[in-house]
């Protein structure tokens, strides 16, 4: 999109593209074609899906196609919305508590050299333990209701959310920090007016990677621990046989990932206007 | 004395900023301009007018919203245009040499040919000791030199300048505009240099063009009568502040214009304020 019309070798011109001379329409055609985008990639491969079961490339009796998916029975009864409700319920109530406790220990250790001493490695290290694996000590701890797999899906955000705030306290500028010190500034107020604010778009990147690790969680615990929820579906669908159902659930997954993910981008564009946005395909 | 030619030729340029959805800001012309070749121009006016617009237009970083600038140049020149930014040129991650040596290395010039011209500039820039230092160790104005010194390497047949020393104390200042001075008398290229300083201009520069506020149109197109090669203590000479003063009442109703804009209603400039 460079305005150099090379007409001869020696002279380079710079002169006005469509962009230039008609800026909105530009844009116009340009939101047009991302829109295209977004909507024809993932329609065109749903498209090949349907395509492979219609011309047998694909193994009816193990997968389902979008057709049957999107016309079973399942997706018409109570049963699969009250799943999906339950399922819903403990990844808000997971999330919540784990992006609360990280972004509370990420500040502290973010501000306090000493804490980060003390916690740092060891926090490091459990990081590091597949969540899953947790899941016989989860049990034994908070016995056999909900209250094991909300704590799963807490544990495994709160590390995300801790890292991401850690990080973007202490990545703030020290040259703002100075500024507030200058005006005689005591912690809390550096804290309440420089700190904080100036993490906070970088904690709502580690956000919003813990929104869809909350329902990877999510759907991992429930498979394991296969009582109820979408995860517990899934299962249903492989055990009794019933791929319609399996994919169903797969869908649903997918769908709520897509929408919590987006749920903590826009709340995050609306509570910090100031912020640059990342790597949004909505610019202009 | 070689022959002059037309370098860079700008016709009926203007520029127009429309963000969506919101207003259009007029940032520039029409402005209509020549430079010659080895020709050194300098461009001042006030904040917004929109002359770090047309030098990102020159550089081929932004393209006219109508009108166009024709450059003429070498095609055996891999790097014709280069440029010298007023911060955020020289990257924080490459040493000192390293920074020097970018330009020729995009060019794709032999290993040994690269080693040996940022050699020289790293000296002629006084820059050998900190070779392999990192610019965040270094001060402004050795940034700035090695920005300068980044520049030059490649050997453009035009170097932009977009208010290289605005950041610098005005001791640092003086003498890096000494330097470019000397520099620019041994070597002459063509230059388009941006600037808020009078003084910088007229030291520098065969040409001072005065422009308006926003939309930037040039007012006044004068040559410095002071003759090369030019030294330092041009400064003091009585007749180089009275040709200072005579640019400045030209300016001076210029940047007025633009204070009583910003005064009234117009809180919101957009961000290119320095263009």
């Amino acid at each position: 999109m460079k305005g150099e019309a090379q007409t001869d070798r020696d002279l380079l011109s710079r002169v006005p593209t469509l962009a230039d001379t008609s800026p909105r329409k530009y844009n116009k055609r340009r939101r047009l074609i991302e829109t295209f985008l977004a909507v024809g990639v993932p329609g065109s491969l749903i498209a090949l899906w349907q395509l492979g079961f219609h011309y047998e490339w694909i193994d009816n009796r193990f997968y389902a196609s979008p057709w049957e998916i999107v016309s079973s029975k399942e997706l018409r009864e109570a049963e699969l919305w009250s799943e999906m409700w339950t399922s819903v319920q403990r990844m808000l109530k997971g999330f919540f508590a784990g992006s609360l406790l990280g972004v509370l220990l990420g500040v502290l250790m973010g501000v306090s050299r000493l804490l980060r001493a003390a916690l740092d490695s060891l926090l490091t290290a459990l990081y590091t333990v597949p969540k899953l694996a947790l899941i016989p000590v989860f049990v034994t701890l908070f016995g056999f209701g909900d209250l094991p797999r909300i704590a799963l899906i807490a544990v495994t955000v709160f590390f995300f959310v801790w890292i991401s705030t850690m990080s973007a306290i202490m990545g703030v500028e020290d040259g703002y920090r100075e500024a507030a010190l200058s005006f005689g500034a005591n912690k809390w107020q550096i804290f309440r007016h420089v700190l904080f604010p100036g993490a906070l778009p970088q904690i709502f990147v580690g956000l919003r990677i813990a929104a869809g690790v909350a329902v990877l969680m999510l759907i991992g615990v429930e498979l394991v621990l296969a009582s109820d929820g979408l995860g517990a579906l899934i299962e249903k669908g492989r055990t009794l046989f019933l791929p319609e159902l399996t994919y169903v659930g797969i869908a649903f997954a997918a769908l709520l990932g897509l929408s919590f993910t987006y749920l903590v981008r826009i709340l995050g564009r609306v509570l910090l206007p100031w912020a640059p946005e990342d790597q949004t395909p909505n610019q202009n | 004395m070689r022959k002059r030619s037309c370098k860079i030729e700008a016709r009926e340029v203007e520029k127009v900023f429309s963000a969506d959805s919101e207003d259009e800001v007029h940032a520039l012309g029409p402005l209509d301009l020549q430079v010659q070749d080895g020709e050194f121009v300098c461009l001042v006016g006030p904040s917004g007018c929109g002359k770090s617009t047309f030098l990102r237009i020159v550089a081929g970083l932004l393209n006219p919203s109508t009108g166009r600038v024709d450059i003429r140049i070498n095609p055996e020149n891999p790097t014709p245009i280069s440029m010298v930014f007023q911060d955020y040129g020289i990257y924080p991650w490459k040493t000192v040499e390293g920074n020097i040596r970018f330009g020729l290395e995009i060019s794709g010039i032999s290993k040994s040919r690269t080693k040996e011209v940022a050699g020289h500039w790293l000296e002629r820039m006084d820059l050998t000791a900190f070779a392999s230092s990192y610019p965040d160790t270094l001060s402004g104005g050795m940034r700035q030199r090695v920005a300068i010194a980044r520049a030059l390497a490649v050997e453009p047949e035009i170097l932009l300048m977009d208010e290289p020393f605005a950041a610098l104390d005005a001791q640092l200042r003086q003498l890096l505009q000494d330097e470019l001075l000397a520099i620019w008398q041994k070597e002459q290229r063509t230059v388009l240099f941006v600037t808020h300083s009078l003084e910088e201009a007229i030291v520098l520069g065969d040409r001072v063009i005065v422009m308006s506020s926003r939309p930037g149109k040039i007012v006044l197109d004068q040559k410095v009568p002071f003759e090369r090669p030019r030294s330092p203590e041009l400064r003091a000479q009585s007749d180089f502040n009275e040709f200072k003063n005579e640019l400045w009442l030209c300016l001076k109703g210029e940047v007025e214009h633009y204070l009583e804009r910003v005064n009234s209603v117009e809180g919101k400039i957009g961000s290119n304020d320095e263009g």
